[in-house]
């Protein structure tokens, strides 16, 4: 189709905008001299670290800005239209008709007391008057259009009653119905799975194809962008700090923020050495604090001169279109990058002695069910069949000591449960699992203070885990009062060395959690995990709520303790890039069962598990230039109450067309264990001749 | 080749509200000539061209330079646009040629498309134009030939057998009553990778149709 004589003028001109709160010490300025232009059929990814200015840029536009935010300068022009100083009621008008906004979290954008035919209908009645039938009929089509199964009987149900991917459908949907010529979009999947989030994101590009809409895509994650956007605007600490075509920002990235950035992120690499995360130093700083009359990444930066600590540099276009903000983008060369010293632990260096010995934990075909309560009446006289909700099921696995062992998979599929059993916090219902000479079968209250001592978790949420009126050095020192681990006199000293070891300095000893930032709490909580010197530490997702530059720190921190301490690890996550980085053998879970478990290289390359193999084409990977095979999970994780008989992946597998007869042996028998090596095993009808045939799923230039 | 697939979707629109002033700055910003103008829920109410702009100089001779002023800032879209039931538009599903028919029988230079009453997009004569290039693959290279022939059946059957005998890939191929001569017909058709001198060493020897004009673009 002919689109290139189409109107050139940008759908949004944003012009040296500039946006600021005002806080109990005055205007703080978020965000600064930002522009860009987005043009029909175009996606604009803006990304950066948390705290950037991303979303205030987005709220901005409509303005949204809450009523301590206020536009201080520069320009919005929509098809040619100045937003800036317009009334409520005019930008109101806009936001209905004309521009639309899809948010992060999918249940809080819809009503959960309406159900979801009636709140897409609503949108259609009040902005265009149309009848109630219409309307509805209309949404059941859109609700086609964004690929919700069963459309017509969703319209009837209650936000609660569907998935998250579906929610966020739902979300997408309700924005399209007006068919806006502008969609804003902050991270709309980083909510959801990966599996989920792949499907989502080829709507995007579909919707933008078919409606000409431009879209202004907000994220932090650097795997998205390349699969969605056109243009990338990065932004740092309020500005845009390099703005290009998205081929450009990762195949030749100009400022020294984007350069490490991309080397912080986790990559889908074929070697545990082509996947080293190198942290950025330093931390984003705070609006107040951002220095005036000078390069703002002038501080974290390994090339800074005098001059950008002195004068601040301009947003210049450096190659066609590609712009940076740096006085040396021309010479700065990304791939003379090294290291600087003490950066990287040094984490290559192979342990000398392989010496073969006994696994320290062992499970063996362990089941943890949650009992449901059955609605018959049978059940109130408790003579009723009982329900279970088989959260892991018939799951063996064995760890030697020293190594990491990374646990995948959706959410839902079980992932959590085997932590909390193995940790104490569930009972099993049936199967062994033993660690160093201790059972753990036994709840937690039950154990030795000597196995809790050896036993020890890293959580996901460090705010949750943390007591808020507790310091930092009361939080640490506990377990090792606790646990006897240092004696009464030697506690503080132990604690400072503690921080220390997880690169934090004595100040922080009298510090309450609020005071810190999330990846120093996250420090803490290794800290206190670490006290009582265990043999295991689990640590489950605790890098999932922390910013890229910030989770590779954290990673390479666990990474450097267990090293020093011959610690083994569980690692649980949902994102298969940072498990291939740091685990030594990887077990990928689905709906209770591992499906397949064997050392890390061998997961990554075939013979895959169908399930893997969909996984890892999932994921999105931080290089436009990566080829993905296109697999994609129809429908969404059965119940674990009543799963799917034989192969419980049968359901949703797309390589069951392998087998003779469409598969039907899946439907029907428990697969058998294939083992490809001693170690790594494969649970699926399909022989392991015909999943070796298959193609590795990404491919790189 | 419908309407849906070659008109603009997302035109600029404007209130009736809004000042002409104000338009005008959004015309010239976006570069276009034509602003639908719509009420609630993106609902046609009428057109401004830039020909609605002018304003007589009748209507201004008697005023003075304060006055004018204040005349144009208190004149909005309403006062000047032409009403709903002035604009002809058309349906997204709709031929491409009818809508040229269309804007050539009404002199008219853009058509709303409307879908169910709202604007669904716009489309003018720029976009007819860009559809004509595309039709011909104005921008890719190759060998255009226009060939006159007898309008009888089978004659151009006869001259692309004659193309296909070669398996020279056709790019474009277009057919029209030959001007000034009602009992020809001329096509014009485009190939790609093929010198000029073989194109017209073959399709001269083609019987009864004759080499109008052959060219390298």
């Amino acid at each position: 189709m002919a689109t290139n004589h189409r109107i050139k003028s940008p759908v949004l001109k944003v012009d040296g905008v500039a946006i600021s709160y005002e806080t109990r010490y005055g205007d703080v300025e978020a965000v600064r001299d930002v522009s860009f232009n987005v043009r029909r059929a175009q996606t604009l990814g803006v990304v950066g670290e948390s705290g950037c200015g991303k979303s205030t840029v987005a709220f901005g536009i409509v303005d949204f800005l809450g009523p301590n935010g206020k536009i201080v300068g520069g320009s919005i022009k929509f098809q040619g239209r100045e937003l800036v100083g317009r009334s409520q009621k005019e930008l109101r008008k806009l936001r209905g008709d004309q521009i639309s906004m899809v948010y992060q979290d999918p249940m809080q954008a819809l009503n959960p007391s309406v159900s979801i035919g009636d709140q897409l209908a609503e949108v259609l009645t009040v902005h265009r008057g149309i009848s109630q039938e219409e309307a509805w009929r209309k949404s059941i089509d859109m609700l086609e259009r964004v690929y919700m199964p069963d459309a017509a009987n969703v319209m009837d149900r209650y936000p609660h009653q569907v998935s998250g991917g579906q929610q966020q459908r739902v979300v997408i949907a309700m924005a399209l119905l007006n068919n806006p010529a502008l969609l804003i979009m902050d991270e709309p999947t980083t909510a959801l799975d990966v599996t989920v989030e792949a499907v989502v994101l080829d709507l995007i590009e579909d919707l933008k194809r078919d409606f000409d809409t431009a879209i202004v895509y907000i994220t932090h994650d650097l795997g998205v962008v390349a699969r969605v956007c056109d243009h990338v605007a990065v932004m740092y600490a309020g500005e845009i700090v390099e703005r290009g075509p998205v081929e450009m920002i990762y195949g030749d990235s100009l400022h020294p923020y984007t350069q490490g950035l991309m080397r912080c992120v986790p990559k889908l690499g074929a070697t545990k050495e082509g996947s080293i995360l190198y942290p950025i130093r330093g931390r984003v700083p705070a609006p107040k604090n951002r220095p005036k009359g000078a390069c703002i990444f002038a501080p974290r930066c390994d090339y800074a001169t005098d001059r950008c600590h002195n004068e601040r540099p301009l947003l210049r276009e450096v190659e066609c279109e590609h712009s940076a903000r740096c006085f040396y983008a021309e010479e700065i060369d990304a791939s003379a990058w090294k290291p600087p010293q003490g950066l990287v632990p040094d984490l290559l260096a192979q342990e000398a002695e392989e010496v073969d010995r006994e696994p320290i934990i062992r499970v063996k075909n362990l089941k943890t069910y949650y009992e449901q309560e059955s609605k018959s009446v049978l059940s109130l006289v408790g003579v009723g069949e009982k329900l279970y909700v088989k959260a892991v099921d018939e799951v063996s696995l064995e760890v030697p000591p020293g190594k990491t062992l990374g646990v995948v998979g959706e959410s839902g599929c079980g992932k959590s449960t085997l932590a909390k059993t193995i940790v104490g916090l569930e009972t099993p219902r049936d199967g062994e699992a033993e660690f160093l000479s201790f059972n753990l079968t036994k709840p937690v209250s039950k154990r030795d203070v000597e196995l809790i001592r050896e036993l020890q978790m890293v959580f996901q949420n460090p705010d949750s885990t943390m007591n808020p009126s507790y310091s930092v050095g009361k939080q640490i020192s506990r377990p090792l009062q606790h646990f006897k681990a240092a004696s009464p006199d030697k506690v503080h000293e132990e604690v400072i060395r503690l921080l220390n070891a997880v690169r934090l300095d004595g100040s922080y000893y009298d510090r309450l959690p609020r005071q810190l930032s999330g990846g120093e709490k996250q420090r803490v909580g290794i800290a206190r995990a670490f006290a009582s010197r265990p043999e295991l530490v689990l640590c489950d997702e605790p890098v999932s709520a922390l910013d890229v530059s910030v989770q590779a720190a954290v990673l390479n921190l666990l990474l450097e303790i267990q090293r020093q301490h011959g610690t083994t690890m569980m690692f649980i996550a949902h994102d298969l890039s940072v498990v291939r980085f740091f685990s030594d053998y990887v077990a990928v879970m689905y709906l209770g069962h591992i499906v397949e478990m064997g050392p890390a290289e061998s997961i990554y390359a075939p013979p895959y598990h169908p399930y893997t193999e969909a996984l890892l084409s999932a994921v999105p990977i931080p290089d436009p230039t990566a080829e993905q095979k296109h697999i994609r999970l129809e429908g969404t994780v059965p119940s674990a109450m009543n799963p799917p008989s034989g192969c419980t992946f049968h359901t949703r597998c797309p390589r069951r067309s392998m087998l003779p007869d469409g598969g039907k042996i899946c439907e029907t028998q428990v697969p058998p264990w294939r083992y490809n090596t001693d170690e790594h095993r494969i649970f699926c009808h399909i022989p392991l001749e015909e999943l070796r045939k298959m193609d590795p799923v990404v491919t790189t230039r | 080749m419908l309407v849906r697939d070659y008109m603009t979707r997302h035109p600029v629109m404007v209130d009736p509200q809004m000042s002409i002033v104000e338009a005008q700055g959004i015309m010239a910003e976006a570069k276009v000539r034509h602003l639908p103008v719509v009420g609630e829920g993106k609902r046609l109410v009428g057109l401004v061209t830039r020909e609605r702009m002018r304003i007589p100089p009748t209507e201004l001779a008697s005023l003075n330079v304060w006055e004018i002023t204040r005349f144009l800032s208190n004149m909005t879209i309403a006062d000047v646009m032409m009403k709903r039931n002035e604009v002809i538009t058309i349906d997204p599903d709709i031929p491409l040629e009818k809508a040229a028919q269309i804007m050539v029988e009404n002199k008219v230079g853009s058509l709303p498309v409307l879908e169910e009453g709202v604007v669904a997009g716009i489309i003018t004569e720029t976009d007819l134009m860009a559809h004509l290039m595309e039709m011909l693959a104005t921008r890719l290279p190759g060998v255009r030939v226009t060939i006159r022939m007898p309008n009888v059946k089978g004659e151009l059957a006869k001259l692309i057998g004659a193309i296909g005998a070669q398996g020279w890939p056709i790019m474009a191929c277009g057919g029209v009553r030959a001007p000034k001569e009602p009992d020809k017909w001329e096509a014009v058709v485009k190939i790609r990778g093929v010198p000029k001198d073989q194109v017209v060493a073959v399709l001269g020897r083609v019987e009864g149709q004759e080499i109008v004009d052959v060219r390298e673009v």
